[in-house]
């Protein structure tokens, strides 16, 4: 692995708070914890794609001793929940709609208990027509998934019709005539298998009650959405819910949202006694509501004679699974990424979530993003190739820049793209000779920064200790560890002289999640304003011991000193030793996020907000591969990432989200892929038959952080990266694969066989 | 979970008679264990561990060939120096198999007795004329490998016997062999479809003998039925054999690769595996295994 970058980007590479506990062992994940009691949970799973049920008979199961709670949707609130749309409920509802369905939960002394308990579980189904085929549930004549749609409770912006969850578009100028009088018209399709998050820890929950209270232990990415989850569905309100998270094992986004935390929390409640669940690799892969969604993507692309983009029509259907998860601002985010970071006059581009009888979508590590830019990056080669221009110099026409107009009509301020696609092309060799079968593919990908509302706390105890207690979630990115280093710079001490409080709704306020790549550039933001206010505690305290103004007080070395006078100062441990005496030193911040940016000229029907970027990232990933022209089995070589993700708060934690973005995209583009039977059930499970990229398959990997100042950035000028980098892989495998054959693999992910079908021509 | 009952045997003797009792043996347990885990088949009721006897764990060379003891794992067949030298098809399936911890614990006789039409030790064992020795409590008898499997998970074994051993026939000079696999990742891989090739050149650097053997395209491993290759260039030998492997194949569909594919590709692999193995043969190095050595999925 190389890295470029400048000395003034070589910031801290500091070593992860949470490093040693993980490596040694000694630290604890949620399958670990273990209480007097403690009972085990197991489901009774629909393993059936539609049927209505015509009996659940749970009395034999309560039977079996050793067993003290099994519960229905009879059993729980009659509540239907949903982020976007309230289309579920915590059990099924008498309609299965994927075969990950809940039917009934139970308690039981031991797991084997728990799951002869399942078994004595009797269930009769009416088979009903199982809705598999993205397109077919797409068109009017399909049977519906949810027959009551219509009387769902759903987000005001959506607009929904029958398997449609969600319809979005983005409208600038008028696309049609612009088609109509461009030079050269490129059309294309391309086709997106569903895919997984696949994190190595599969999810676990326990739940213990005291009293009316109860205290939820689970591996997600999101606690504050876990614990509104549990408000929701349970009826309770937020201060009697606390939910803790240990360490948690993975996520990529497959954590987000809320999924068990109230099964499990009602299970307990039922049977008096603390209740653990530790989901199976199985159960992970089937029945969480997050699944990379599969997808149908279709884009026209207009270009003058001169080769620049005149106008761009494109649709993308959406497999959203049996119900809607966060995935309600997929169709925007979608359409978003169909028309891409260029500059396009004539915009019609529109995206419809379309329910089928799959396992639910939702935000994995990018949603939506590494495919549309798949599909729209090998267009994008395409209408290149159709006017025989290179597709390093058709970026450089058509992708926006600094002061241009994006498709959705925002102006961009300082952004690096131009300069990502510059110089990923430099550090690939873009234009060297290579041999036969070998060739180079690059592509350009954007993202937003999400921002939205973040809490944390900083206080320094007596003794000079600091605490830094923050509602962020930490799923192995490494930005809430980063944290220190953010408050240990305004407070003039350093990052070791901070612990972090974190993963407690009950201790620390709200943060919306290790999710949208948000934690560094809102909890930082948090985090800072807290840091702040300490920071004026202790220059108080300091003018008042050194007897001079609070201004002239510099917070430097773990110590408090004059300007201009080092050698007049007071250590910060002795400061806090004064407050501890006095008024605590305790900081809290938040602080305003910051708003959306305008957009001129455009109109977006269904709109959640995701047509005007706050603070974008750009991306540029290029590739080297070899293809086997026999097999078909393609292998990346080289891989040269280029990112404008703003400001590099901590070179080692950012590398380590560049490497595994890579990495993902590398399987996304050629192995990882959900295969379904006629029914809609999942063929491959488990980690033999999903293919997951494995170290050996590794290619070298160049990083380069083009570091600018970006209006509305987070702390310290930084925008997110725990996505971006997940984004352009594999179409920029897509294009030199492309280069190869001779036309791009229109199926995603482009394995070995769809290759070699391909270059034989079938 | 249904409960087992673990015998720890300290004697082939044991362990016999365990097995003549009904204990399923165990070794390094990477098929029963994944097995059971997975939901396949539950774990037998009793069991007879046989991974620590001395009377299983040796490679030793003889004037006739090679006895590799059937609780010999997989890295160290791929760490033997005989294997390497004069068996390199074994070593180079040896060093294919799963991961490192795979290869740590599962053995040569698991393997062979798992009879999976996906193992990577069954085609080089089929072209170097593997004899298998079973043996119960009242008889010894040796099978020739290919008489062995009768289908995915079965073989002509008797529910007494134990495979103790695997006896290799000595090759002669100038003879190299090479095992190639197609896999869509560098580790932690199932075969997608295999072949082996062990071949003697003649004085000429023609070919004068030649087996062909292929994973994953039949019930068993098949031996390819080849006519008329003594004889021939290396180069048409090797296309005669990748002719005649896709012709022979009968593969499935499954979630690894269509039938098609599976079809086309094992002729691929059976030419690269007679190419590699020929290169062996004249006495070039070319390290194991040879997947990793000449390219993904096999040569280049």
């Amino acid at each position: 692995m190389t890295t470029t970058m400048d000395a003034a980007s070589m910031r801290t590479a500091t070593i992860r708070a949470d490093g040693p506990d993980k490596v040694t062992g000694s630290g604890r994940y949620t399958a670990d914890l273990s209480m007097t009691g403690m009972l085990a949970a197991a489901f009774r799973y629909a393993d059936v794609g539609h049927a209505r049920v015509t009996r659940l008979d749970v009395s034999a199961a309560r039977q079996i001793p050793g067993v003290f709670a099994v519960l229905t949707q009879a059993d729980v609130p009659d509540v239907r929940f949903g982020p976007f749309v309230q289309d579920r409920t915590l059990f099924c509802d008498g309609t299965v709609r994927f075969e990950g369905e809940v039917l009934a939960a139970v308690a039981a002394i031991n797991p084997t208990v728990a799951r002869q308990a399942v078994d004595a579980i009797v269930v009769e189904f009416e088979p009903l027509p199982v809705v598999h085929d993205i397109e077919a549930a797409f068109a009017a004549s399909s049977p519906l998934v949810h027959a009551d749609w219509a009387s769902y409770g759903a987000a005001d912006a959506l607009v929904r019709e029958h398997n449609d969850a969600s319809m979005s578009s983005i409208v600038k100028g008028d696309a049609a005539s612009a088609l109509a009088g461009a030079a050269h018209v490129v059309s294309s399709r391309y086709v997106a298998d569903a895919s997984h998050a696949a994190p190595i820890e599969p999810r676990a929950v326990v739940a213990q009650w005291e009293g009316d209270k109860v205290t939820i232990w689970t591996s997600t990415q999101v606690p504050f959405d876990a614990r509104a989850g549990v408000c929701e569905t349970l009826e309770m309100p937020t201060n009697r819910v606390r939910i803790i998270v240990p360490h948690l094992g993975g996520g990529f986004g497959g954590k987000c949202g809320f999924h068990y935390e109230a099964h499990v929390a009602a299970l307990a409640k039922a049977a008096r006694r603390p209740v653990k669940l530790v989901f199976t690799r199985r159960e992970e892969f089937l029945a969480p509501d997050r699944r990379r969604e599969g997808m149908v993507i279709d884009i026209t692309t207009g270009v003058d004679s001169d080769g620049r983009i005149v106008g761009r029509t494109g649709r993308v259907l959406i497999d959203n699974g049996a119900y809607t998860a966060d995935s309600g601002f997929f169709s925007q985010l979608a359409a978003m990424h169909i028309a891409g970071p260029y500059r396009i006059p004539n915009v019609d581009v529109r995206g419809h979530l379309v329910y089928t009888n799959h396992q639910p979508s939702g935000s994995v590590r990018a949603p939506t993003a590494p495919q549309c830019c798949w599909a729209l990056e090998s267009h994008t080669d395409e209408v290149a190739a159709a006017i025989g221009m290179d597709p390093v110099a058709f970026r450089h026409l058509n992708a926006v820049d600094t002061g241009a107009v994006g498709p959705s009509g925002q102006t961009y301020d300082e952004i690096g793209v131009q300069e990502c696609i510059s110089r990923a092309a430099d550090m690939i060799g873009w234009g060297s000779e290579l041999p036969d079968d070998e060739a180079c593919g690059l592509a350009i990908g954007w993202w937003p920064s999400f921002s939205v509302p973040s809490g944390a706390y900083v206080k320094i105890d007596g003794d000079g200790a600091g605490q830094i207690i923050t509602g962020a979630q930490e799923c192995g990115t490494g930005a809430v560890m980063t944290l220190r280093s953010l408050v240990a710079d305004e407070l003039g001490m350093s990052p070791e002289d901070f612990q972090l409080v974190y993963q407690d709704t009950s201790v620390a306020p709200y943060d919306m999640g290790a999710t949208g790549s948000q934690t560094l550039f809102n909890n930082g933001r948090a985090a800072v304003g807290a840091a702040r206010q300490v920071a004026d505690q202790l220059r108080a305290l300091a003018a008042q011991h050194l007897e001079a103004a609070e201004a002239d007080i510099v917070l430097a070395g773990g110590q408090a000193h004059v300007a201009g006078s080092p050698s007049v100062s007071v250590s910060i441990t002795e400061l806090a030793g004064i407050a501890a005496g006095g008024e605590l030193l305790i900081g809290h911040g938040s602080g305003e996020p910051p708003g959306a940016p305008e957009l001129t000229g455009s109109s977006c029907v269904g709109d959640v907000g995701m047509a005007a970027f706050v603070a974008p990232q750009f991306s540029c990933h290029a590739v080297r591969i070899r293809l086997d022209r026999d097999t078909g089995v393609v292998r990346v070589l080289d891989v040269a990432a280029v990112h404008d993700s703003g400001t590099i708060l901590n070179m080692s934690g950012a590398l380590g989200q560049v490497y595994g973005g890579v990495m993902m995209g590398i399987g996304q583009a050629l192995t990882e892929v959900t295969r379904y039977d006629d029914q809609a059930r999942q063929r491959n499970a488990g980690l033999l038959e999903y293919k997951l990229q494995t170290c050996a398959d590794a290619p070298n990997i160049a990083t380069h952080f083009v570091q600018i100042a970006t209006e509305n950035a987070g702390p310290n000028g930084a925008k997110g990266l725990a996505e971006a980098p997940n984004v352009a892989t594999a179409a920029a495998i897509s294009n030199a694969l492309a280069r190869l054959l001779g036309e791009p693999v229109r199926q995603l992910p482009m394995t070995a066989e769809r290759v070699w079908e391909a270059a034989v021509g079938q | 979970m249904s409960e087992s009952r673990l015998i720890n045997a300290t004697t082939l003797a044991e362990a016999l008679a365990a097995v003549a009792n009904g204990a399923r043996p165990v070794a390094g347990g990477s098929d029963l264990v994944v097995g059971a885990r997975q939901g396949k088949a539950p774990l037998p009721s009793q069991l007879v561990a046989i991974d620590r006897l001395g009377e299983l764990k040796g490679i030793e060379w003889a004037d006739d060939g090679l006895h590799i003891g059937a609780a010999i794992t997989h890295a160290e067949l791929e760490s033997s120096v005989n294997v390497a030298a004069r068996y390199s098809a074994l070593a180079d399936a040896s060093a294919l198999v799963g991961s490192p911890s795979t290869r740590n614990v599962g053995t040569l006789g698991g393997n062979v007795m798992n009879a999976s039409p996906a193992m990577d030790t069954g085609a080089p064992l089929v072209v170097f004329g593997a004899l298998v020795m079973l043996q119960s409590t009242v008889r010894a008898r040796t099978v020739a490998v290919g008489e062995l499997w009768e289908g995915p998970g079965r073989t002509s074994a008797r529910a007494d016997e134990l495979c103790v051993g695997v006896f290799l026939p000595s090759r002669p000079a100038h003879s190299g062999s090479a095992y190639v696999r197609l896999e869509y990742r560098r580790a932690m891989e199932i075969a997608v479809v295999g072949a082996a090739a062990a071949l003697t050149l003649d004085a000429d650097g023609l070919v004068s003998e030649l087996r062909v053997a292929l994973t994953a395209v039949a019930p068993t491993i098949i031996e390819v039925s080849l006519d008329g290759v003594a004889g021939l260039s290396v180069a048409d030998a090797a296309r005669v054999a990748g002719e005649a492997a896709s012709a022979q194949a009968r593969p499935i569909s499954d979630l690894r690769a269509n039938d098609r594919y599976r079809r086309h590709c094992v002729g691929v692999m059976a030419s690269r595996a007679v190419g590699a193995a020929a290169r062996r043969a004249a006495g070039e190095t070319i390290s194991v295994p040879v997947n990793r050595a000449l390219g993904i999925g096999a040569a280049r």
